[in-house]
Formats: structure tokens, sequence, C-alpha cells
């Protein structure tokens, strides 16, 4: 048996000469999918809106900290956390849950049971984090990072993603096939590890909390774990499954996509510690994480190896699928993701960008350049496949990618620019501390300048889905090009 | 089938392997240290904070200081963090701290605010900085004067007092009678410190209990040089009063665009008072047997440390 007869990749190849058959058990799993998958996708997009506001105001107030400062609940230290949380629990779990949910049921090809019970969770989530931000805006907050939310709406948050996931879970039991194709495997891993940190880091922290340091120790193992395990497992099962789905080929080495995941779980889990280095920990934690850190560019290589060996060949499809374009942004980002997070945990450049703006960059380039792209991508093609409608304007699909693009780039440029700054004349004594911060002003004022475009770029997109959402989508069996197709071209699967 | 059975063992092997690698053996191995004491069991340090400093600390956490200072200081081979000093102060300035941040500084923190970047600076060692002329001994909450324990602060999150209730100890000169928890030390400060100042500008001795409430009323009123700061004014832990009969002793020293009408006075809340009886608690600078002290003094002979070592020093015992 060679490599390739292993390739479970059943979906992508079947389709591309989709018999009727095929093509009416799938619709009936879309459908049994619509209304969770959709509720999923316009929550995440209001709290997507939200804590993009959100992000405005405290880029703004950071280098112009009087504006709007005499209230409690507008203070820039309430409204940060609140722009993290809406934008982790609010817009990227939701929006990973929903892309999650419509995969997992498309590759175990069986229909969503219960969907009831799905939606309860929804409104129970939704509610979770209401709760939590209010908690955080009245001084609730519990000065964790990523944890800030009161202990009790961790506890509604549980709930709801136990009704959730219980039967996402399930669905694996009704699979038809025995295969299971590497999205299922990073699918269910993501399924599982965000309870257990979830729960680890509860319990560790308010139920039987650890003492003094081990606290930061279990906050950033947490952070770092949710960024990895459940935000970056999600993006990565989803485009293994879009890229090969869009190009209508398989995924070049199934071996690779192996190595890939078991190195991935097993390095990227022990990273964290390095957000601590050189602080008051024992210093094997701290290398430890740093060395698996470094050791994360192996499932790095061969992910990226295995999506680039897919795509060869296939690049110009980019010009035209908006899936394909925001996949591919995305899975690049995640090599640029993990160099700069190996840029920064050396020692050596720790010293001057450990206490600086950098550490912002690297968060966003993994939440935002990588998960958020590959959401984005995942949302163009499931939405019409719920709906009945094709995307209506391919111009604001366009503007939507190059003002995302455009916005984390020069916003991740102006970070690791300034930060480098800021850090270099911290560590230089002859400087008083204020220069330092008078140092970085320019850049925060650029960073400001890249949330207004993602701003526009979000407007743009809740827009463009409210139209899908209220049926105004294009009638057509054509998807939505971004450029228009050579008569003969046309995938009609794009 | 077979498939998942692995697929499932791997998925929570990798979770436990890190669950336990980094946050289960660090804690055995640092999640239960004691307070360092020398032979005859005084000096003991570091010790649990007062009511109101410990209240102080939720008060840090949720207003978000805690994303612009750290409070962990590395150590010299790694950072320029001890040879720094602040910007404030009388000459030479006072310096960021003495020796590097080890785990022992913390037992007490919870919860724990090491911080992640600095917009601002380190505040490890900000209660170390106070001026220390005649009001030493009111600046000292972290010695061993106070008593309470943390067990017995309340919850301060819970019961926070609204700026309603905090009308009564703003308005009494004596502000400890109306609060519930501990002795407050650092609350009586603000009076004697800003008789004290001799400045003609007004500001009181760099980071006094006064300076610090101006400081957190009205950020960039400072100096010249802290024109650039990014901190944000916390006017909302102030409140303005109409003074009746005497100006409230802890009454705000203000001028030009900050200053209230006249007849006017802005009183620190009693949160704010917490905050500052926190931040003047901050103190790292006591030395610590597992740790080398910059300034050469060496760490005080005596019996190996009765907890493991955090072996965090730069010189590591052998396991």
């Amino acid at each position: 048996m060679t490599p390739a007869a292993d390739i479970p990749l059943k979906e992508p190849t079947v389709s591309a000469a989709a018999g009727d058959a095929e093509q009416l058990e799938r619709a009936r799993i879309d459908a049994s999918t619509r209304v969770p998958v959709l509720m999923f996708y316009a929550s995440a997009m209001v709290w997507l809106l939200i804590g993009t506001l959100l992000a405005g105001f405290v880029s703004f107030k950071l280098h112009s900290p009087d504006w709007l400062s005499d209230v409690s609940f507008l203070t820039w230290g309430r409204l940060r956390p609140v722009h993290m949380n809406v934008m982790i629990y609010g817009w990227a779990s939701m929006a990973a849950m929903g892309t999650a949910i419509w995969l997992m049921a498309r590759l175990c090809r069986t229909t969503l049971r219960h969907p009831l019970l799905i939606v309860t969770g929804i409104w129970f989530w939704n509610i979770g984090v209401l709760i939590g931000v209010i908690g955080i805006l009245m001084g609730y907050s519990t000065g964790y990072d990523w944890l800030e939310f009161p202990p009790y709406a961790a506890l509604v948050l549980f709930v709801a993603y136990a009704l959730i996931v219980s039967w996402a879970v399930m669905m694996f039991r009704f699979r038809r096939g025995d295969q299971i194709y590497i999205t299922q495997w990073y699918l269910l891993g993501a399924f599982l590890w965000f309870p257990w940190l979830y729960a680890a880091a509860q319990a560790m922290l308010f139920i039987v909390p650890v003492q003094g340091v081990m606290q930061a120790a279990v906050g950033w193992w947490y952070a770092n774990n949710l960024l990895f395990l459940w935000f970056g497992a999600i993006a990565l099962g989803t485009a293994y499954y879009m890229i090969p789905k869009v190009i209508g080929r398989p995924v070049y080495s199934y071996h690779l996509a192996t190595i890939g995941f078991w190195t991935y779980a097993l390095f990227s889990s022990w990273t964290g510690m390095q957000r601590l280095v050189d602080g008051p920990f024992p210093a094997w934690m701290i290398t430890a994480s740093i060395a698996a850190t470094i050791l994360t560019i192996i499932p790095v290589a061969t992910v990226g190896l295995n999506h680039h060996m897919t795509m060869q060949g296939y690049f110009p499809v980019m010009r035209y699928s908006p899936t394909l374009r925001f996949t591919v942004f995305g899975a690049m980002s995640y090599t640029v993701f993990s160099v700069v997070g190996i840029l920064i945990s050396l020692r050596s450049t720790a010293r001057y960008l450990h206490f600086s703006e950098a550490s912002i960059a690297y968060s966003h380039i993994g939440l935002y350049a990588f998960f958020t792209m590959i959401m984005f991508g995942s949302m163009y093609y499931i939405v019409p496949r719920l709906v009945g409608r094709e995307w209506r304007y391919a111009t604001l699909i366009k503007l939507h990618f190059w003002a995302s693009a455009y916005g984390v780039g020069l916003m991740s440029l102006m970070l690791l620019v300034g930060g480098l700054t800021q850090g270099a004349d911290q560590d230089d004594t002859s400087m008083t501390f204020i220069e330092s911060v008078a140092s970085v002003l320019p850049y925060l004022r650029g960073r400001t300048v890249a949330a207004l475009l993602l701003t526009v770029s979000h407007f743009i997109f809740a827009f463009h889905f409210g139209l899908m959402l209220f049926g105004l989508g294009r009638t057509s069996t054509v998807p939505t090009f971004l450029n228009p197709v050579e008569a003969e071209g046309g995938e009609p699967h794009l | 089938m077979k498939g998942l059975v692995s697929l499932f063992i791997g998925v929570f092997g990798t979770f436990a392997f890190s669950w336990v690698g980094l946050t289960v053996i660090p804690n055995l191995q640092i999640g239960a240290l004691n307070p360092q004491m020398d032979e005859e069991g005084t000096d003991i340090y570091p010790a649990p904070k007062s009511g109101m400093a410990d209240r102080g600390r939720r008060i840090y956490a949720a207003n978000g200081c805690i994303y612009c200072h750290s409070q962990q200081i590395r150590p010299d081979y790694a950072s320029s963090d001890i040879d720094r000093v602040r910007d404030a102060g009388p000459s030479p300035r006072p310096k960021w701290a003495e020796r590097r941040s080890a785990p022992r500084d913390y037992i007490f923190d919870r919860p724990v605010v090491l911080g992640q970047e600095r917009m601002g600076p380190d505040v490890a060692n900000m209660g170390k900085a106070a001026p220390t002329e005649e009001e030493k001994p009111a600046t000292a909450p972290a010695a061993s004067a106070n008593s309470p324990a943390p067990g017995q602060s309340p919850p301060a999150n819970a019961s926070a007092p609204k700026p309603g209730t905090s009308g009564s100890p703003a308005t009494s000169p004596a502000p400890p009678a109306g609060s519930p928890p501990g002795p407050p030390g650092a609350a009586a400060n603000p009076s004697p410190a800003a008789s004290a100042s001799p400045n003609p500008t007004g500001i009181p001795p760099a980071y006094s209990a006064a300076w610090h409430h101006r400081h957190l009323y009205s950020p960039r009123s400072m100096s010249l040089d802290n024109r650039d700061s990014t901190m944000p004014a916390y006017k909302f832990l102030y409140e303005k009063h109409p003074i009746s009969g005497e100006r409230s002793a802890d009454a705000l020293q203000l001028e030009g665009r900050d200053a209230p009408p006249a007849g006017w006075e802005i009183v620190p809340t009693y949160e704010a008072k917490c905050l500052v009886a926190y931040l003047m608690s901050l103190d790292q600078s006591h030395p610590l047997k597992e740790v080398k002290t910059a300034a050469g003094a060496a760490p005080p002979a005596g019996s190996p440390p009765a907890a493991p070592a955090g072996s965090a020093a730069p010189a590591q015992p052998k396991q």
C-alpha cells in the first residue's frame, strides 16, 4: 500500500465528480447544521464588532490617555481586558465552534443530532460572555491574563460548552466510513483540550488556588495552550480541509500530516513559560518552554510543507477563491507566528523584547493573522452552503481581505519595531524611563491607524454577512469569484 | 475502532504531560514555600499584607494596572533592571531594586500580579522608594508591626464599597475610624507628607502617599518630564466635596487645571487609600538566602533554607 492510498480524502476527491446521491446527502447534512452554525456565526460577528470597537478605544487611549478616562468602566485598564476576552471567548471561540461543528458533520458524514441543545448552549455561551464582560467593567476582573472573567461567568461558559460539544463529539459515534481525516484529529483534540485546560486553570486559580508565582505559571500555561491547542488546532484542522477541498486535490502527504499533528500537540503544549523569561521561577521551567517554542518549528515546517506541496501549481486559484485566499494567508501566518514566537522567547532577544509591545504583536499574529483569517476563509465557504445564496459583491470580499491583511500587517510591524525601540531604551540605563515611553508613542499611533483599517474591514464583512443572513445573497449555482474566471476555467466547487 | 482509541489516548497524553510538567511538578518545587526567618525566629520575610493593602492589590488587578506595570526584577545577567533608577525622587534617585525577584517574595500574593509589559516602570519596590525622613515608621506596613492575617481581610471583590459608603472616611479627618479592616498604617500618611513638603511647586515628596494620590489623580501634572506618560488618570477613585468647616487632612494638593473650585476639595475614596496602601507596601528589599543581593551585602549566613529553595538563584544549587 503506498502512502497515497492511505489518504482518506473521500470528501475532497469525490466532490470533483459528485453524484446526485452524494449531493443530496451533503445538502441534508448541511441543512442539519444550518441553525446552530449560523447562530454561532451571527453571535461571533456581533462580538467581533464590539471587540473591534473596543480595540480602537484601547489603542487610542494608550497614546491619548485623557480621552474618556474619568468614568470607571471606561478606564483603559478595564477596557483592555474586555477587548481581549470579547475577542477570545466571544468572537474567536464562537467562530471556531461554528466552523468545527460544520466540518465535523461533513467529515463524519452524519447529520447533526439535537441542534436545539446546541442552540441552547449558544445562548448560554453568549450570556456567559456578557456576564463576564459586565463583571470586568464593574471592577471584578480577576487579574489573570485571558482569565479575567469572574469565576461565575466561567461556570456559565462551562455549562454552555458541555451542551454544545458533547453532541459534536457524539457525531464521531455515528460517523460513516472507517477513516478519520486529519482535520478530525485536530478538531477532536481541540474539543477535548479546551475543557481540560479551562477546568485545570479554573481549579488551580480559583477553587484550590496555588501559591504565589505558581498562579502566574498556571495563567500563562493556560493562555498559551489556549492559543495553540484550541484556536491553533481548529485553525490548522480547517486549513487541512479547505485547501484540498477548494483546489480539488488530496493532501500531499498523510504521513507528514501525522507527524505535524503529534509534534504540534507535544511541543506547543509545553510552551508558555517563555512569557515569564528570567522571572522569579526555577530556570528549568522557562528553559523547557523556550526549547519547546524552538521545537515548534518542526510542526510548522511539516504543516507548511504539506500545504505548500498540496497547493503546488494551484496558487493561481487564490486569484478567484475567497476561501483559498484567506486560508492560505492564515496558513502562511502560522509560520510567521512561530518564527516571531521563537524570536521573542530566546533569552538574548527577550532581554529587549520581553516587557515591550512585541508580545502584543505576537498575540495578534497568532489570534488574527493566523486564526482569524482562516476562520474568515471558512465562513466564506460555509455560509453560502447554509443559506443557499452566494456572496453578493466580490468587491466587498476583496476590500475585506486587503483591509484585514494590511491592517494586521501594519499592526504587527508597528508593535514589533516599536517594541524593539522601547525595549532597547529600557535596557539603556542612561535614559530615563519616560524616554522609553516617548520612543514607542509614534508606533502606538501607527497601531491606531491599523486598528482603523481592521474596523473598516470587519464592518464590511459584517454588512456582507448580514445580507447573506437575510437572504439577500445572489441566487446562482456559481460561487462568487474574486475575479472573473476565464471561460473554460471555473472549478464548480470553489 | 482502533484509530479513535489511540487518537484519544494521544490527545489526553499530550495534555497530561504538559499539565504535569509545567504546573504540577513546579508546584511541588515552589508551591509550598514558607517565609524565611533567622535562627531566633524573628526577622520574618515576607509577611502578609495588611487588610487595606491586600484589598489594594485587588483594585490594582481589577483596574488593569497589571497591563503596564510589572512587579518582577530580572537578574543582572539578563537585564539592566537592577541598574535602573526611578525617574523621580531626590538625588541619588531610588533604585528599582537591589536584587532580583524570587518565588518566595510572592508567597502571600493572591492574585499574583507579576505583569507582562512595561509601559510604566516596574513597581516591585515601590514602597521602598518612599521618602525616608521622619515618617519612615509610618511607611513600612510590610514590617513586623502589622498583624492581620490575609484570611481576615474581607472578600474585597464581593463587597467593594461604592462611592456612597466611602463618604464617611473621606470626610472624617481620622480615616481609620471608619474603615473595617486592620490598622492601616499608610492611610495616616498623607497629612505628614503633605505638610512636610518644603517643595515650592506644591508637589509632595516623590513616592510618598500624597504623591501617589496626586499621581493617580493627575499623572501628567507631576513634572515637566512626564508629559509623555500614558498613564490614565484614576479620577473615579476620588471624590469632590464641598469643604465643610476645616479642610480634610487627606485632601489632594492640586493646582492649575486640576484644582477644584474654591470651597471644594478632592479627597481619596476608601478604594484609592487601599490602592496607595498597597503600592507603599511593595518592598522586596529584604535579603533572601537564595538570591544574591547586588550591593554586595552578603546574604545572612545561617542554616540552609527551611523550604526547598526556588533554585531561581543565579548560582543553582545541586538537585
